[in-house]
């Protein structure tokens, strides 16, 4: 995406300078560029649901006038490039999976809560070409659940024309025991308590499926952009009796959001 | 009662103990600008222009370097900058190995960054006479991204950026400044050039500008192309105000 400066026009607001420096930070001097904004997000009531629901989304942002936003897709998580040769980036990543809630959705009464989960790894992205990306996370849940997880993705990112980018691609997701059993499995209790069949959920493949995103700076400082993500539940995640009888293997998720960018000058 | 009174007392003693403390240890860049009264220039930005292609690219879309020595960008900034500092420094012409400053390349990997600190600190030490200056004032190649895919483009340059209905051309001069400590070589000031106000169109952390297709070099050196030597010079000179003000040494905004 070649998104036009918001520094367009003169900074909305001057603040003062910090009335001391620390010596390892860089200054903070010069001209920033905060962005808000409103999204909503149409997803699944919870993994394998049937059902979905709109929920709002934040955002915010703020970096260094001019300085570039890299391509995102939505499915991917916080990251940062502590190596970065332009087309070969890599660094640390970081999820947050929200807790399942059993009261939360009549399909899953019985089943217990499952708490909020928090993977942590690393991801690797290559760009065999200025329009083409291809990243995959790998992630180890250390709260929540304890299973591995790797998200495998393409995109093709294709400029439309200077303020109008289309992105689309494949996505790939393998889990293993330790992150698909928590969310799938059905052990005995659970079994008495929902009269679903006992099902010991194993390790795999998860899901497989595509995405695509627009992006419009309808002015240089306001942006409007839309995604929807498809992922097919594959392997024991589809098999779960959660998913054949209660809810579904096709998961969308469909977002939209608008954002105004505008400039802060620190003295 | 009384012992919540104490407690508020205590912890208004300690906090302003504490912001006495941080103010007297970490001074203010103001505070040790105060203290220069003689600086030298270097610059060493211009010795290269970079034509490269983003968006929609063929496969093989590597960068091409030419040489623009003969432009004498670095002399105009030296020159500049001099003018913009003169009424608050004293400025001393220096000589240094311009190469050894434009040579100079950030590691990809970014903890190697931060366990080596800043190279040109080193540099200022050993490649510049002469010595003994209350600061030194270091003009260097800035490096960006461009759009939001692999391009990285740095220091002076023309880029294409292709896109399915149409294509622009883009120029850049991406430079850094530091204020380099003459007694300590500590760094008391780093900043990139940021982009010009209204001049921008396109997202990229420095000043920039489009241009249209009359400034595209059609062949040979581009150091022949008055037009573009003329936009690339210009662009230097309105952004060095704008930096220069940013970081206080200059008022000239």
């Amino acid at each position: 995406m070649l998104a036009p400066s918001a520094a367009a026009a003169e900074p909305l607001v001057t603040l003062p300078a910090p009335p001391f420096e620390l010596p390892v930070v860089p200054p903070v001097s010069g001209t920033w560029t905060v962005m808000v904004g409103i999204g909503g997000a149409y997803n699944p009531d919870f993994e394998g649901a049937r059902r979905s629901m709109l929920s709002p989304v934040p955002i915010f942002s703020l970096r260094r006038a001019g300085s570039t936003e890299q391509f995102r897709g939505p499915r991917d998580g916080a990251s940062i490039a502590l190596i970065d040769f332009g087309d070969l980036r890599a660094g640390p990543v970081g999820k947050f999976v929200p807790s399942r809630k059993a009261n939360s959705y009549s399909e899953l009464n019985g089943l217990g809560d499952v708490k909020a989960a928090l993977e942590l790894g690393g991801f690797v992205e290559y760009f065999p070409a200025d329009w083409f990306r291809t990243r995959v996370e790998l992630r180890q849940g250390v709260v929540g659940h304890h299973g591995a997880v790797a998200d495998f993705s393409a995109d093709v990112i294709v400029p439309v024309i200077q303020r109008f980018t289309i992105s689309a691609g494949p996505r790939f997701t393998w889990e293993s025991t330790g992150a698909i059993s928590p969310y799938f499995g059905i052990n005995a209790v659970q079994a008495m308590a929902t009269r679903l069949p006992i099902f010991d959920a194993k390790g795999g493949a998860h899901s497989a499926g595509a995405g695509a995103q627009l992006s419009y700076w309808v002015t240089p400082q306001w942006e409007a952009h839309s995604y929807v993500e498809y992922e097919r539940l594959l392997g024991d995640a589809a098999k779960s009796p959660l998913v054949t009888i209660r809810g579904s293997p096709n998961q969308t998720t469909v977002g939209i959001g608008a954002s105004y960018s505008f400039d802060v000058r620190i003295r | 009662m009384r012992r919540g009174s104490r407690c508020v007392s205590l912890a208004t003693v300690i906090v302003v103990a504490v912001s006495a403390g941080a103010c007297a240890m970490f001074e203010t860049r103001e505070t040790k600008l105060q203290a220069v009264k003689t600086v030298g220039i270097l610059s060493a930005v211009g010795g290269e222009m970079s034509f490269a292609k983003a968006g929609l690219t063929g496969l093989n879309s590597r960068s091409q370097s030419f040489p623009i020595a003969s432009w004498g960008l670095d002399d105009l900034i030296v020159q500049q900058v001099a003018a913009a500092l003169s009424g608050r420094f004293q400025v001393q012409p220096v000589s240094y190995q311009r190469a050894a400053f434009a040579a100079i390349e950030d590691s990809p990997v970014a903890p190697v960054n931060v366990v080596r600190g800043d190279p040109f600190k080193k540099l200022v030490q050993t490649e510049v006479s002469p010595q003994g200056l209350d600061a030194y004032i270091v003009i260097t190649k800035a490096k960006s991204n461009f759009g939001g895919g692999a391009r990285k483009v740095e220091g002076i340059g023309f880029i294409t950026f292709g896109t399915l209905l149409a294509s622009s051309d883009h120029i850049h001069a991406l430079y850094e400044i530091r204020v380099i400590d003459g007694k300590t070589f500590d760094i008391i000031e780093k900043m990139a050039a940021p982009p010009l106000d209204k001049a921008a169109t396109i997202s990229i952390a420095g000043p920039s500008r489009t241009i249209d297709e009359s400034f595209a070099a059609s062949t040979g050196n581009p150091a022949d192309n008055d037009k573009l030597h003329a936009a690339i010079a210009d662009l230097v000179a309105r952004s060095l105000s704008t930096t220069l003000s940013d970081m206080h040494l200059a008022e000239t905004r």
